[in-house]
């Protein structure tokens, strides 16, 4: 990977810094310990990439958390949802396997509870800046002066097209 | 400011601010006609907008609720955001992506050309290609398109690299294409600074859009009033049938009702036939100007698809226009292809976020994990081919009604074969120029929301075959037009914003000229 360095629009607020312990649940205003390491649990296995760390993952999970206390439809599909991952074999979700994990989702695959946990897991994940740089995407640029001078024609390992193509 | 009163029946309402409802607001203004401009969204500035992708799609988008049925995978994959259109000053034009391409003639002879196909409602146009140029001429100047009026093309970034590359191998003519972006100050515009943001409202003013082109020189005339925050409900006619007011609701929830002496729908295909078919009165027990039945019919949405393409190094498609790349090969209909109508091949690139939200909305594991993964390394492109017209994918009301009292519209739309052949042949082709440039694995994204909507209120030659006449009026009421895409009489395979220009700049001088003669 080439060094990058990901921005987020000044205008935005920064990430929001959570506890590195299991403490980071008290900072939900929703979702208990049980819903949200559950969840934390199911984006990681929807979503593997083991070279995050946890917090992207529980950052995922706060987003959830604000979405679900604002609207109350959304917070009773979240718990649905924790509800048929929790059920569906003798272990609760997060102790199972990744094997079983996938199992598991897989039978919840066409429900809508699970599209709702899949789709946000998408929009709030990989939105996050520290995946940003992790995965070379650069973000804002603007206010860095676009990237007409940083590199938006650098790539060096095809022939250069003739000018004025 | 300029004002007019609600009791003024001397002004033209126009009901949206984009592509058609902005320029055309301005060319009748600067022909000193009196606008009401109606525009649901807020007046947002450059300061506003954010270089952040849900940033943007959720400060610009109209997020209203739609539902939608059919064949189509969108209604699986968005059910609720079938269609993807802005609600704010400037409507659409605050996103796109600037690709200006001219219909060729055959595209505008559709039937004649493709001839009899079963299950579609294709149309010849009722103008020519010869009577559209003059007016694409001044529409490209008027947008700073590239390699139009000695502007420059835009330069190579590393994306397009991939595709030249790629193309040039497979012996297709492959160039950077024409945008209404500028390569050099144009018009108290800036260059481009290549921030890849065009999509989120472009806080630099180097793309055109009637936010920052066209609304401040038709405020400029003192013959234009913008009304933001205006959301537009209903369309009243008098005893003679022809239109009289605009009903519309303020920011504070108070409804108005404008008196007008012409009215111009222009809130991009899905509201405009929505508020006709609201629009019901005993002489039109179906909706406004909908005595054939053709209103919110023959939905048009073109074959958008695109391939991503992992590579063994960097490309930093972000970085950049990101719709920088031509390939025209396709465009020409022809048979022994197997199927009817052509396609564009273009550039694209999107920011991580969208990546992975479109690539293949459902998908996750560890498979897509590793290919998002190596977005660094990967390239996109893109096409946008003709879809074929059919009575049956439409726009129509459900029986639920939205804050304002108006039926939430449902977008129905079915594949045709047709579709389904030009769509496979199209993956092949872009994933065989990733190939040649050295392509990994390729992977075939689904079309996202439709942001091409045409058709859906369309010109035809016979009052029998589509709504508006070949001046976009409405054949059954006289002085009642449409400046948005639901006017096209077919899709052809470009991206629409051109002709929707085109068509309205045509339209102020068929209006004027009516005007003059005491006729409108």
């Amino acid at each position: 990977m080439s060094a990058i360095t990901a921005h987020k629009d000044p205008k935005l607020p920064p990430p929001v810094a959570l506890p590195e312990d299991a403490s980071w649940v008290g900072a939900l205003s929703l979702f208990d310990a049980q819903a949200a390491e559950t969840l934390v649990a199911v984006v990681r296995t929807l979503y593997p990439h083991d070279g995050l760390p946890e917090r992207i993952y529980r950052r995922t999970v706060f987003h959830f958390d604000a979405m679900a206390s604002k609207a109350p439809a959304a917070a009773q599909v979240f718990a649905e949802f924790i509800d048929m991952a929790d059920s569906a074999l003798p272990l609760p979700f997060r102790e199972l396997s990744e094997g079983y994990r996938v199992q598991v989702l897989k039978t919840l695959e066409a429900s809508a509870p699970f599209r709702l946990v899949q789709r946000s897991a998408v929009r709030f994940l990989y939105d996050d800046v520290e995946v940003w740089q992790a995965f070379g995407y650069e973000g804002a640029s603007v206010h860095l002066g676009g990237y007409v001078n940083r590199g938006f024609n650098d790539l060096d390992w095809l022939p250069d097209p003739p000018a004025g193509v | 400011m300029t004002a007019y009163s609600l009791d003024d029946d001397g002004v033209v309402v126009i009901i949206g601010s984009g592509a058609g409802g902005g320029t055309l607001a301005h060319e009748l203004a600067r022909r000193g006609i009196d606008v009401v401009l109606l525009e649901a969204g807020k007046h947002l500035t450059a300061e506003d907008f954010v270089n952040d992708e849900w940033g943007g799609y959720e400060m610009l988008s109209w997020l209203d609720k739609r539902t939608s049925s059919g064949t189509w995978r969108v209604a699986k994959d968005h059910p609720l955001t079938p269609s993807w259109s802005c609600q704010v000053v400037g409507g659409t034009t605050t996103h796109w992506s600037a690709c200006c391409y001219r219909f060729i003639a055959d595209e505008l002879r559709a039937r004649t050309v493709y001839g009899e196909i079963p299950g579609t409602t294709l149309i010849d146009w009722p103008i020519t290609l010869d009577e559209l140029n003059p007016y694409y001429d001044l529409a490209e100047a008027k947008m700073g398109v590239t390699r139009t009026n000695g502007l420059p093309a835009l330069p190579a970034n590393n994306n397009f690299k991939v595709m030249h590359a790629g193309a040039t191998a497979l012996g297709l003519n492959v160039t950077t294409g024409r945008h209404a972006i500028n390569t050099i100050p144009y018009d108290g515009r800036p260059a481009t600074i290549q921030d890849g943001f065009t999509i989120t409202g472009d806080k630099t003013g180097a793309r055109w859009s009637t936010l920052n082109v066209e609304l401040p020189k038709g405020l400029a005339t003192g013959k234009l009033e913008l009304r933001a925050q205006s959301r537009a409900v209903f369309i009243e006619h008098d005893a003679a049938g022809k239109a009289s007011a605009v009903l519309y609701v303020d920011a504070e929830g108070v409804t108005h009702r404008q008196k007008a002496r012409a009215v111009v729908l222009a809130g991009n295909c899905v509201e405009s036939s929505r508020l006709l078919l609201h629009s019901k009165s005993a002489r039109f027990p179906d909706g406004l100007a909908n005595g054939y039945g053709h209103v919110g019919r023959h939905y048009l949405r073109h074959l958008i698809q695109t391939v991503w393409s992992t590579f063994d190094k960097p490309v930093h498609m972000h970085r950049g226009e990101i719709m920088g790349g031509m390939i025209d090969d396709f465009v020409r209909h022809d048979p022994a292809r197997g199927y009817a109508g052509g396609f564009y091949i273009e550039m694209n690139s999107m920011g991580l976020p969208t990546t992975a939200a479109f690539m293949e909305p459902g998908w996750w594991g560890r498979d897509f994990a590793s290919v998002i993964e190596q977005y660094a390394n990967m390239a996109g492109i893109f096409m946008s081919g003709e879809d074929m017209p059919q009575a049956d994918n439409r726009i129509t009301l459900t029986d639920e009604l939205d804050a304002y009292g108006v039926p939430v519209a449902n977008i129905h739309y079915d594949d045709h074969p047709n579709d389904l052949k030009m769509r496979s042949h199209g993956y092949k082709v872009l994933t065989s120029i990733h190939k040649a440039a050295g392509a990994k694995r390729s992977v075939e994204a689904p079309a996202y929301p439709a942001s091409h909507n045409l058709g859906s209120n369309r010109m035809a030659a016979k009052a029998e075959d589509g709504v508006l006449d070949g001046n976009c009026r409405a054949w059954e009421v006289p002085n009642l037009f449409i400046a948005d895409g639901s006017n096209f009489a077919t899709g052809g395979a470009c991206n629409p914003t051109l002709t929707i220009v085109a068509l309205a700049i045509r339209q102020a001088d068929f209006m004027a000229r009516q005007m003059a003669a005491g006729e409108l």
